[in-house]
């Protein structure tokens, strides 16, 4: 018998329908993805069958869990399963977790509360629990003083000691670099070996990938595809599912070398900190017009500051930037990782391009010129920021960008925000703009599978001493 | 321990500085001071030209202003307040003998608003947009715009005067507290349930909120293990602030219901150009913010592990 079942499962908001019937079976020892991009009705799944739905949104269908039979359009009736029957890992741990509990106290109260121990029974679980998850020690601290990924474990030990046999994961790894996707996914894939139901709703194609199991494919609140993960990922049927999995920085065609023009900008015997803390040193690379030099790196090993170096923003402690002669400072430009907050939100996009332009003497018509290129629609123009979608948002930045006439782009991820059809659009945009404008680009991303794609050469900093100049596929294989 | 020097220095500076503003403050207020401290001491119908002279001369009160100055600050570094131009007794005395009577009205004012204010507000935080929330923040605003002796003389028409449920006045009895209290209260829990209402809606819009029911626990169960302690911490931190309030209406508080505390005897003090007493009960007032504060950063090192790494 199936763990979980649900059937015709719709979502709509005031009459309008975001979410067509969806049915699925969760069975026990074997992982359900649901994939989809941002938009895709995924969540709002999800939602539906945990009864956590913004009270805005009205779902219909059943919900059967074991022998309870629920109306998923009375989600107050769901509320009795949570911790119970299903356990929801949170999209973002850190936050998840009381700042001011210490993390053993989290997860004993679940025991106590929820599933009803005493209390010295429910300490010993507890400390057992965090044990199991390689969190020995751990227990006294409070969520602030644990790295992301100890925050994760702690939460799904809190999230399962009510008793839950059913893991519900909405974007698990939402922000994470490959490493810790990859920690994430056999995190979740040893709860599931303890025995109960593994739901797993992402956009990330390694974690489906990783997870296995079964796979729903999801599009505009409709289901495109569905099947056994790894026959859907190896021979998708549909249109869509193809152009996702293309999508992948995994599955992208290397990009040709170019002929590199002349020299922008060399940089010898780097070194930045942060707060007193040395974030990296001796980094020497030189880039020339059309080249992109990839920037890889964990989270906070220095990767933006390095950017703040470069555009002449930060002082380096160490080691000197050279610019080319003749290039304004202008010439180095960035180009942010939340175009969202990149622009002025209460301003329609046409003035402020219409502002930069002029500010920097650029004919009015090089707008209207460069939207076609950046397959962007002339209407968008009229519209603020909040009005145009993610993608969108960050083709006009990198316009705002070329009206400024760069020869360096430092591109601070770019993408980490985006779907992986829209990533590749505005990497590919990105590449072509180095080609057409003759500007250098230093890309940076926590994806070495996106980074080995692009870049000309590669920069990896962190723990180990920094590499220059090397090709890219050999630091690939050394960040594996 | 970095707190206790941080705070231990400013009490220094606040010494100085209170004893210094008060000193040139009292020497610069309009009128003939021998002739006040006279009045104080023997009444206004016994007080002629004869006995205000004596009292400039006793008190060397033409004397140059600096030297005085100086004089007050070096006692001061000994601790020693002097003596009261009108009573003759140590400050000291006096002070320790009105201040108990402030603290205990001080303390009945707080718990009294921390009984209104909090659970107030944590039920309008749980339901933002609510009945409850919109009705607090009309009577909130209400009562903080209204000035303390307004609401004074309001409840003592209504509850002594009308009702005759509470005496108007007096000091000596658990039932005298009850008024001046609830004046100082109203206006305290007027902040502190607007305070206590940001942190509940603002704490139940965070993912650990979401994540705790999740985890199965009741919304009781929630709000006891994961509300509470998330709201006070900012109200403990505005304590501090309230001190203040609370020190403003004290002495409009204890002047209306001649509560014998220190606010009216440093009303009195004024009146009657008691220069000591009026020095000695500022910096008392002074060093009691400080000693609050630092009080209340202990607290809320205690309460938020985040603020004390």
């Amino acid at each position: 018998m199936s763990l979980l079942k649900a059937s015709n499962i719709t979502v709509s908001q005031d009459g309008t329908p975001i979410l067509e019937p969806v049915s699925l079976r969760l069975e026990a020892g074997e992982p359900l993805v649901i994939l989809g991009e941002t938009g895709s009705g995924k969540s709002l799944l999800a939602q539906a069958i945990m009864g956590t739905l913004p009270r805005d949104l009205a779902a219909r269908g059943q919900v059967a869990l074991g022998d309870h039979l629920l109306d998923a359009a009375r989600p107050v009736g769901f509320r009795a399963l949570w911790g119970r029957q299903i356990a929801v890992l949170p999209q973002e741990p850190w936050l998840s977790l009381d700042p001011l509990m210490r993390v053993q106290s989290q997860v004993t109260e679940a025991h106590r509360l929820v599933n009803g121990k005493p209390v010295a029974e429910a300490r010993t679980q507890a400390s057992a629990d965090l044990d199991r998850l390689g969190l020995t020690g751990a227990g006294h601290r409070y969520p602030h003083e644990l790295s992301g990924g100890m925050a994760q474990r702690v939460a799904i030990a809190a999230a399962r000691a009510g008793g839950a046999r059913i893991v519900i994961a909405d974007e698990p790894t939402k922000g994470l670099d490959a490493a810790r996707r990859d920690d994430v996914a056999d995190l979740l894939l040893a709860e599931l070996a303890r025995g109960g139901g593994l739901l797993v709703i992402t956009h990330d194609l390694a974690l489906a990938r990783r997870i296995g199991g079964q796979m729903i494919v999801l599009r505009k609140g409709q289901v495109v595809e569905e099947g056994p993960t790894a026959a859907v990922m190896a021979a998708p049927s549909q249109a869509y599912t193809r152009e996702l999995i293309a999508a992948d920085p995994e599955n992208w065609k290397p990009r040709t070398k170019q002929a590199a023009g002349s020299a922008v900008l060399t940089a010898t015997g780097l070194a930045a900190g942060r707060g007193g803390t040395r974030l990296f040193s001796d980094v020497s690379f030189d880039l020339s017009e059309g080249e992109i030099l990839g920037v890889t790196g964990p989270s906070g090993c220095g990767k933006s500051t390095l950017g703040g170096v470069v555009l002449g923003l930060i002082d380096a402690a160490d080691g000197v930037v050279n610019r080319a002669d003749g290039l304004k400072a202008t010439a180095f430009q960035k180009l942010y990782q939340d175009p969202v907050a990149a622009f002025p939100r209460h301003r329609t996009l046409a003035r402020t391009l219409d502002d930069v332009a002029r500010r920097h003497g650029q004919a009015l018509g090089r707008i209207e010129e460069l939207l076609p290129r950046l397959g962007l629609s002339p209407a968008l123009l009229s519209r603020r920021p909040d009005a145009v979608s993610g993608g969108e948002l960050q083709r006009l930045a990198l316009l705002r960008l070329l009206l400024v006439r760069p020869s360096l782009i430092f591109a601070d991820e770019p993408t980490s925000r985006l779907d992986p059809i829209t990533q590749k659009q505005v990497i590919d945009l990105l590449c072509e703009t180095a080609r057409s404008e003759g500007c250098a680009i230093m890309l940076v991303s926590h994806d070495p599978a996106l980074v080995s794609r692009t870049a000309d050469k590669m920069l990896s900093l962190g723990t180990t001493a920094a590499k220059v100049d090397v090709t890219a596929p050999r630091v690939v294989g050394a960040l594996r | 321990m970095n707190v206790l020097v941080s705070r231990l220095v400013q009490a220094v500076m606040v010494a100085v500085l209170i004893g210094t503003a008060t000193f040139v403050m009292m020497r610069s207020l309009p009128g003939d001071a021998a002739w006040r401290i006279a009045a104080g001491r023997y009444g206004y119908d016994r007080v002629d030209a004869a006995s205000a002279d004596a009292v400039r001369a006793e008190l060397g009160l033409d004397g140059p202003t600096l030297p005085a100055l100086v004089q007050w600050l070096g006692d001061l570094a000994r601790f020693d307040f002097g003596t009261s131009l009108v009573t003759g007794q140590p400050v000291i005395k006096e002070i320790v003998h009105q201040l108990g009577a402030t603290v205990s009205l001080a303390l009945a004012a707080l718990l009294l608003s921390l009984l209104i204010g909090p659970p107030l507000g944590i039920l309008a935080g749980l339901r933002p947009g609510g009945a409850l929330d919109r009705a607090l923040l009309v009577a909130s605003t209400g009562l903080k715009a209204a000035p303390q002796f307004l609401i004074a003389l309001v409840l003592i028409v209504l509850v002594a005067v009308q009702l005759r449920w509470l005496p108007a006045a007096g000091h000596g009895e658990p039932r005298h507290f009850i008024l001046p209290a609830l004046t100082l209260a109203l206006g305290l829990s007027a902040v502190n349930a607007r305070i206590a209402r940001d942190a509940m809606a603002r704490i139940a819009d965070m993912p650990y909120w979401r994540f705790a029911q999740w985890k199965g626990l009741s919304e009781r169960q929630t709000l006891l293990r994961h509300g509470l302690r998330g709201v006070s911490v900012p109200l403990v931190t505005y304590l501090g602030l309230q001190f203040v309030t609370l020190v403003e209406g004290v002495i409009i508080v204890e002047s209306i219901f001649g509560w014998p505390g220190i606010g009216h005897a440093l009303v009195h003090a004024i009146f009657s150009r008691d220069v000591p007493m009026v020095q000695g009960t500022a910096l008392m007032l002074g060093l009691g913010f400080v000693l609050i504060n630092a009080a209340i950063d202990l607290a809320v090192n205690r309460l938020d592990p985040r603020t004390a790494s």
